[in-house]
Protein backbone atom coordinates (compact mmCIF):
# COMPACT_ATOMS: atom_id res chain seq x y z
CA UNK A 1 0.00 0.00 0.00
CA UNK A 2 0.89 3.49 -1.29
CA UNK A 3 2.06 5.78 2.04
CA UNK A 4 0.47 9.41 2.03
CA UNK A 5 4.68 10.66 1.00
CA UNK A 6 4.21 8.71 -2.29
CA UNK A 7 0.69 10.02 -2.86
CA UNK A 8 1.85 13.57 -2.43
CA UNK A 9 4.93 12.88 -4.79
CA UNK A 10 1.89 11.78 -7.38
CA UNK A 11 -0.49 14.41 -6.62
CA UNK A 12 2.73 17.00 -7.08
CA UNK A 13 3.69 15.84 -10.82
CA UNK A 14 0.19 16.01 -11.81
CA UNK A 15 -0.02 19.24 -10.66
CA UNK A 16 3.26 20.03 -12.43
CA UNK A 17 2.09 18.54 -15.98
CA UNK A 18 -1.11 20.58 -15.06
CA UNK A 19 0.73 23.97 -15.12
CA UNK A 20 2.68 23.31 -17.68
CA UNK A 21 -0.13 22.50 -20.45
CA UNK A 22 -1.30 25.38 -19.34
CA UNK A 23 1.38 27.72 -19.80
CA UNK A 24 2.08 25.82 -23.01
CA UNK A 25 0.04 28.39 -25.39
CA UNK A 26 1.62 31.57 -23.72
CA UNK A 27 4.87 30.04 -24.22
CA UNK A 28 4.69 29.35 -27.67
CA UNK A 29 3.83 33.06 -28.43
CA UNK A 30 6.76 33.98 -27.67
CA UNK A 31 9.19 30.70 -27.91
CA UNK A 32 10.70 30.53 -31.71
CA UNK A 33 11.81 27.39 -32.49
CA UNK A 34 14.85 27.62 -34.59
CA UNK A 35 14.45 27.40 -38.66
CA UNK A 36 15.44 24.34 -40.60
CA UNK A 37 17.51 24.34 -43.73
CA UNK A 38 15.86 25.87 -46.35
CA UNK A 39 15.88 24.82 -49.64
CA UNK A 40 13.64 24.97 -52.84
CA UNK A 41 13.17 21.95 -55.03
CA UNK A 42 13.08 21.52 -58.75
CA UNK A 43 12.09 18.62 -60.60
CA UNK A 44 10.86 17.62 -64.25
CA UNK A 45 7.63 14.89 -64.38
CA UNK A 46 6.78 12.91 -67.62
CA UNK A 47 3.70 13.59 -69.28
CA UNK A 48 1.83 11.23 -66.83
CA UNK A 49 2.76 13.33 -64.03
CA UNK A 50 5.18 10.11 -62.89
CA UNK A 51 9.17 10.03 -63.66
CA UNK A 52 8.60 8.17 -66.56
CA UNK A 53 7.74 8.93 -70.04
CA UNK A 54 10.25 11.22 -70.77
CA UNK A 55 10.89 12.17 -74.12
CA UNK A 56 14.18 11.17 -75.50
CA UNK A 57 13.71 10.09 -79.52
CA UNK A 58 12.31 13.37 -80.86
CA UNK A 59 11.17 14.64 -84.37
CA UNK A 60 10.06 17.83 -85.55
CA UNK A 61 7.00 18.81 -86.03
CA UNK A 62 5.74 16.73 -83.14
CA UNK A 63 4.60 18.16 -79.48
CA UNK A 64 5.88 16.82 -76.34
CA UNK A 65 4.65 17.47 -73.27
CA UNK A 66 6.43 17.41 -69.67
CA UNK A 67 6.03 18.80 -66.29
CA UNK A 68 7.99 21.15 -64.19
CA UNK A 69 7.68 20.78 -60.59
CA UNK A 70 9.28 23.76 -57.82
CA UNK A 71 8.67 22.97 -54.28
CA UNK A 72 8.74 25.75 -51.73
CA UNK A 73 10.79 24.96 -48.51
CA UNK A 74 12.50 28.28 -47.57
CA UNK A 75 10.14 28.94 -44.46
CA UNK A 76 8.01 31.51 -46.21
CA UNK A 77 6.17 32.38 -49.94
CA UNK A 78 8.28 32.47 -52.34
CA UNK A 79 8.30 33.88 -56.04
CA UNK A 80 10.31 32.16 -58.61
CA UNK A 81 11.05 32.60 -62.35
CA UNK A 82 11.42 29.54 -64.26
CA UNK A 83 13.29 29.90 -67.52
CA UNK A 84 13.76 27.79 -70.30
CA UNK A 85 16.33 27.50 -72.51
CA UNK A 86 17.72 25.12 -75.42
CA UNK A 87 21.45 24.54 -76.08
CA UNK A 88 23.46 22.03 -78.17
CA UNK A 89 26.14 20.11 -76.73
CA UNK A 90 28.95 22.75 -77.30
CA UNK A 91 26.73 25.32 -75.18
CA UNK A 92 27.00 26.19 -72.15
CA UNK A 93 24.71 24.80 -68.62
CA UNK A 94 24.87 26.66 -65.72
CA UNK A 95 27.96 26.24 -63.69
CA UNK A 96 26.55 24.89 -60.16
CA UNK A 97 30.19 25.03 -58.91
CA UNK A 98 30.26 28.71 -59.17
CA UNK A 99 26.18 29.66 -59.09
CA UNK A 100 26.33 31.24 -62.29
CA UNK A 101 23.28 30.97 -65.42
CA UNK A 102 24.04 29.27 -68.53
CA UNK A 103 24.31 33.01 -70.59
CA UNK A 104 21.77 31.56 -73.38
CA UNK A 105 18.60 33.44 -73.79
CA UNK A 106 16.06 32.45 -72.22
CA UNK A 107 13.14 31.19 -74.52
CA UNK A 108 10.12 31.33 -72.06
CA UNK A 109 9.73 32.38 -68.72
CA UNK A 110 7.20 30.80 -65.73
CA UNK A 111 6.45 32.76 -62.86
CA UNK A 112 5.44 30.88 -59.76
CA UNK A 113 3.92 32.21 -56.19
CA UNK A 114 4.31 28.97 -54.14
CA UNK A 115 3.88 29.04 -50.11
CA UNK A 116 6.09 27.71 -47.79
CA UNK A 117 6.01 23.75 -47.82
CA UNK A 118 4.15 23.79 -50.53
CA UNK A 119 5.17 22.57 -54.43
CA UNK A 120 3.40 23.35 -58.11
CA UNK A 121 3.54 22.04 -61.36
CA UNK A 122 3.75 23.48 -64.47
CA UNK A 123 3.22 22.24 -68.16
CA UNK A 124 6.38 22.60 -70.24
CA UNK A 125 5.02 21.94 -74.32
CA UNK A 126 7.42 22.03 -76.70
CA UNK A 127 7.55 21.42 -80.34
CA UNK A 128 10.55 21.60 -82.70
CA UNK A 129 10.70 22.65 -86.31
CA UNK A 130 12.39 23.38 -89.55
CA UNK A 131 14.44 20.25 -88.69
CA UNK A 132 16.97 19.05 -91.23
CA UNK A 133 19.82 17.12 -91.59
CA UNK A 134 23.03 17.87 -94.02
CA UNK A 135 26.56 16.74 -93.50
CA UNK A 136 26.48 14.50 -90.08
CA UNK A 137 24.85 17.68 -88.32
CA UNK A 138 21.29 18.67 -87.36
CA UNK A 139 19.90 22.14 -87.31
CA UNK A 140 16.86 23.23 -85.03
CA UNK A 141 15.15 26.76 -87.13
CA UNK A 142 12.54 27.50 -84.48
CA UNK A 143 11.11 25.96 -80.97
CA UNK A 144 7.68 26.52 -79.56
CA UNK A 145 7.17 26.53 -76.05
CA UNK A 146 3.69 26.64 -74.45
CA UNK A 147 2.96 28.20 -77.69
CA UNK A 148 5.28 30.71 -77.79
CA UNK A 149 7.78 30.64 -80.81
CA UNK A 150 11.53 31.30 -80.83
CA UNK A 151 13.76 31.26 -83.57
CA UNK A 152 17.10 29.55 -82.63
CA UNK A 153 19.07 27.74 -85.03
CA UNK A 154 20.81 24.84 -83.29
CA UNK A 155 23.05 22.96 -84.55
CA UNK A 156 24.56 19.79 -83.77
CA UNK A 157 27.06 17.33 -84.60
CA UNK A 158 26.59 13.49 -85.27
CA UNK A 159 27.80 12.13 -81.51
CA UNK A 160 29.67 9.04 -82.85
CA UNK A 161 29.91 7.86 -79.11
CA UNK A 162 25.74 8.10 -78.46
CA UNK A 163 25.13 7.85 -82.17
CA UNK A 164 23.00 10.87 -82.19
CA UNK A 165 22.28 14.48 -82.57
CA UNK A 166 22.28 15.55 -78.93
CA UNK A 167 20.59 19.13 -77.82
CA UNK A 168 19.31 19.73 -74.30
CA UNK A 169 16.31 21.77 -72.74
CA UNK A 170 16.68 22.81 -69.76
CA UNK A 171 15.12 25.03 -67.06
CA UNK A 172 17.03 27.10 -64.23
CA UNK A 173 15.28 27.84 -61.26
CA UNK A 174 15.66 31.78 -59.85
CA UNK A 175 14.48 33.31 -57.25
CA UNK A 176 13.14 36.73 -55.84
CA UNK A 177 15.50 38.58 -53.76
CA UNK A 178 13.31 41.22 -51.68
CA UNK A 179 16.19 42.74 -50.03
CA UNK A 180 17.61 43.46 -53.58
CA UNK A 181 14.09 43.45 -55.01
CA UNK A 182 16.05 41.66 -58.11
CA UNK A 183 16.11 37.86 -59.27
CA UNK A 184 18.84 35.51 -58.85
CA UNK A 185 19.76 32.71 -59.88
CA UNK A 186 18.98 29.67 -57.35
CA UNK A 187 21.38 27.50 -58.52
CA UNK A 188 19.09 24.92 -59.99
CA UNK A 189 18.23 23.62 -63.01
CA UNK A 190 16.61 20.44 -64.83
CA UNK A 191 17.79 19.08 -67.86
CA UNK A 192 16.41 16.73 -70.69
CA UNK A 193 18.90 15.54 -73.12
CA UNK A 194 16.83 15.01 -77.15
CA UNK A 195 18.00 12.89 -79.60
CA UNK A 196 16.48 14.31 -82.73
CA UNK A 197 15.73 11.69 -85.30
CA UNK A 198 14.29 12.33 -88.85
CA UNK A 199 11.22 10.50 -87.90
CA UNK A 200 9.58 8.47 -84.67
CA UNK B 1 -21.17 68.83 -109.16
CA UNK B 2 -21.84 69.80 -105.79
CA UNK B 3 -22.65 65.96 -105.13
CA UNK B 4 -18.90 65.16 -106.60
CA UNK B 5 -17.46 67.56 -103.87
CA UNK B 6 -19.83 66.24 -100.98
CA UNK B 7 -18.36 62.56 -101.99
CA UNK B 8 -14.82 63.11 -102.57
CA UNK B 9 -15.15 65.22 -98.79
CA UNK B 10 -16.53 61.98 -97.13
CA UNK B 11 -14.29 59.72 -98.91
CA UNK B 12 -11.23 61.76 -97.56
CA UNK B 13 -12.71 61.76 -93.95
CA UNK B 14 -13.35 57.85 -94.70
CA UNK B 15 -9.29 57.86 -95.07
CA UNK B 16 -8.42 60.16 -92.77
CA UNK B 17 -10.15 58.04 -90.22
CA UNK B 18 -9.01 54.65 -90.95
CA UNK B 19 -5.42 56.10 -91.09
CA UNK B 20 -4.95 58.89 -88.73
CA UNK B 21 -7.02 57.66 -85.54
CA UNK B 22 -5.48 53.83 -86.02
CA UNK B 23 -2.15 55.50 -85.67
CA UNK B 24 -3.55 58.05 -83.02
CA UNK B 25 -4.52 55.10 -80.64
CA UNK B 26 -1.54 52.62 -82.03
CA UNK B 27 0.48 51.74 -78.75
CA UNK B 28 4.48 52.15 -79.18
CA UNK B 29 6.92 50.09 -78.36
CA UNK B 30 8.20 52.46 -75.82
CA UNK B 31 4.84 52.28 -74.41
CA UNK B 32 4.10 49.43 -73.96
CA UNK B 33 7.40 48.29 -72.56
CA UNK B 34 7.26 50.89 -69.75
CA UNK B 35 3.26 49.00 -69.17
CA UNK B 36 4.98 45.72 -68.88
CA UNK B 37 8.06 47.08 -66.41
CA UNK B 38 5.26 48.92 -64.42
CA UNK B 39 3.36 45.82 -64.45
CA UNK B 40 6.48 43.92 -63.23
CA UNK B 41 7.44 46.30 -59.74
CA UNK B 42 3.75 46.02 -59.01
CA UNK B 43 3.65 42.31 -58.83
CA UNK B 44 6.69 42.50 -56.86
CA UNK B 45 5.54 45.12 -54.42
CA UNK B 46 2.38 42.74 -54.02
CA UNK B 47 5.05 40.33 -53.28
CA UNK B 48 6.38 42.05 -50.88
CA UNK B 49 2.99 42.90 -48.87
CA UNK B 50 1.78 39.28 -48.99
CA UNK B 51 5.49 38.02 -47.22
CA UNK B 52 5.40 40.81 -44.90
CA UNK B 53 1.86 40.18 -44.34
CA UNK B 54 2.82 36.46 -43.33
CA UNK B 55 6.43 37.79 -41.69
CA UNK B 56 3.35 39.74 -39.25
CA UNK B 57 1.58 35.95 -38.76
CA UNK B 58 -0.81 36.32 -41.44
CA UNK B 59 -2.55 33.40 -42.89
CA UNK B 60 -1.82 34.67 -46.94
CA UNK B 61 -2.74 31.26 -48.78
CA UNK B 62 -6.12 33.02 -50.37
CA UNK B 63 -4.16 35.70 -51.71
CA UNK B 64 -1.71 33.78 -53.96
CA UNK B 65 -3.95 32.49 -56.44
CA UNK B 66 -4.36 35.79 -57.51
CA UNK B 67 -0.64 36.91 -57.68
CA UNK B 68 -0.49 33.62 -59.62
CA UNK B 69 -2.35 34.64 -61.92
CA UNK B 70 -0.85 38.39 -62.24
CA UNK B 71 2.46 36.51 -62.38
CA UNK B 72 0.98 34.56 -65.97
CA UNK B 73 -0.72 37.79 -66.95
CA UNK B 74 2.31 39.64 -66.56
CA UNK B 75 4.49 36.23 -68.76
CA UNK B 76 1.96 37.01 -70.92
CA UNK B 77 2.74 40.74 -71.38
CA UNK B 78 6.23 40.16 -71.85
CA UNK B 79 5.53 37.44 -74.58
CA UNK B 80 3.18 40.10 -76.56
CA UNK B 81 5.94 42.39 -76.48
CA UNK B 82 8.40 40.38 -77.77
CA UNK B 83 6.37 39.51 -80.64
CA UNK B 84 4.81 43.02 -81.59
CA UNK B 85 1.75 42.72 -80.40
CA UNK B 86 2.33 46.40 -78.72
CA UNK B 87 -1.56 46.53 -77.62
CA UNK B 88 -1.78 43.46 -76.39
CA UNK B 89 1.11 43.67 -74.04
CA UNK B 90 -0.49 46.32 -72.44
CA UNK B 91 -4.05 44.97 -72.21
CA UNK B 92 -2.01 42.03 -70.24
CA UNK B 93 -0.14 44.23 -68.38
CA UNK B 94 -3.23 46.09 -67.22
CA UNK B 95 -4.72 43.19 -66.22
CA UNK B 96 -1.57 42.39 -64.11
CA UNK B 97 -1.09 45.73 -62.06
CA UNK B 98 -4.89 45.46 -61.51
CA UNK B 99 -4.51 41.99 -59.56
CA UNK B 100 -1.35 42.65 -58.17
CA UNK B 101 -2.82 46.25 -56.47
CA UNK B 102 -6.03 44.25 -55.54
CA UNK B 103 -3.58 41.61 -53.56
CA UNK B 104 -1.57 44.31 -52.36
CA UNK B 105 -5.06 46.31 -50.42
CA UNK B 106 -6.18 43.21 -49.36
CA UNK B 107 -2.10 41.80 -47.52
CA UNK B 108 -2.26 45.39 -46.10
CA UNK B 109 -5.20 44.25 -44.16
CA UNK B 110 -4.38 40.78 -43.43
CA UNK B 111 -1.19 42.31 -41.81
CA UNK B 112 -3.24 44.89 -39.43
CA UNK B 113 -5.51 42.05 -38.60
CA UNK B 114 -2.85 39.97 -37.53
CA UNK B 115 -0.56 43.15 -35.93
CA UNK B 116 -3.57 43.21 -33.75
CA UNK B 117 -4.36 40.12 -32.98
CA UNK B 118 -0.63 39.61 -31.94
CA UNK B 119 -1.20 42.70 -29.73
CA UNK B 120 -3.42 40.59 -27.37
CA UNK B 121 -0.98 38.36 -26.61
CA UNK B 122 -1.70 39.55 -22.54
CA UNK B 123 -5.13 38.06 -23.08
CA UNK B 124 -3.59 34.67 -23.42
CA UNK B 125 -1.00 35.15 -20.83
CA UNK B 126 -3.56 35.79 -18.34
CA UNK B 127 -5.31 32.82 -19.35
CA UNK B 128 -1.95 30.73 -18.52
CA UNK B 129 -2.16 32.11 -14.84
CA UNK B 130 -5.70 31.88 -14.42
CA UNK B 131 -5.58 28.50 -15.71
CA UNK B 132 -2.22 27.64 -13.28
CA UNK B 133 -3.81 29.27 -10.45
CA UNK B 134 -7.61 27.35 -10.80
CA UNK B 135 -6.01 24.40 -11.36
CA UNK B 136 -3.35 24.44 -8.81
CA UNK B 137 -5.89 25.45 -6.05
CA UNK B 138 -8.35 22.34 -7.12
CA UNK B 139 -5.26 20.21 -6.93
CA UNK B 140 -5.11 21.55 -3.42
CA UNK B 141 -8.47 21.07 -2.02
CA UNK B 142 -8.43 17.52 -3.59
CA UNK B 143 -5.22 16.68 -1.71
CA UNK B 144 -6.37 17.98 1.52
CA UNK B 145 -9.86 15.95 1.63
CA UNK B 146 -7.60 13.33 0.10
CA UNK B 147 -5.09 13.61 3.27
CA UNK B 148 -8.38 13.72 5.52
CA UNK B 149 -9.67 10.63 4.37
CA UNK B 150 -6.50 9.24 4.22
CA UNK B 151 -5.66 9.86 7.75
CA UNK B 152 -9.27 8.77 8.99
CA UNK B 153 -9.05 5.76 7.85
CA UNK B 154 -5.55 4.98 9.10
CA UNK B 155 -6.43 6.22 12.58
CA UNK B 156 -9.78 4.37 12.69
CA UNK B 157 -8.39 1.20 11.88
CA UNK B 158 -7.17 -1.56 14.43
CA UNK B 159 -3.78 -3.39 14.39
CA UNK B 160 -4.38 -7.11 13.71
CA UNK B 161 -2.17 -9.76 15.45
CA UNK B 162 -1.90 -12.34 12.17
CA UNK B 163 -0.16 -15.93 12.91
Amino acid sequence: MWSLNDYRTVLMAVGLIGVFVCCVPSVMLFARLPPGETFSELYVLGPGHMAEGYPFNVTGGVNYLVYVGVGNHMGSVAYYLLQVKFRNQTEPLPNSTSAVPSDLVSLYTYRVLIEDNSSSEVPLNFLLSDVSFSDNESTVGNILINGVQSTINEHSSWDTNSTGYYYQIFVELWIYEAKSDAFVFHNRFVNLWLNMTASS
Amino acid sequence: MRFWVNVLVVSLLVVCIVFFVHTAFAVTYQEAADQVAEADQTLRNAFNGVLDAEKNGANVSALLPRLTEAGSALTRAEEALRIGNYSDAVNRAGTCKSLASSVTGDAVALKIDAVAASGNWWIMVLFSVAASVVFTGVLFFVWRWFRRGYLKKMLGSRPEVTG
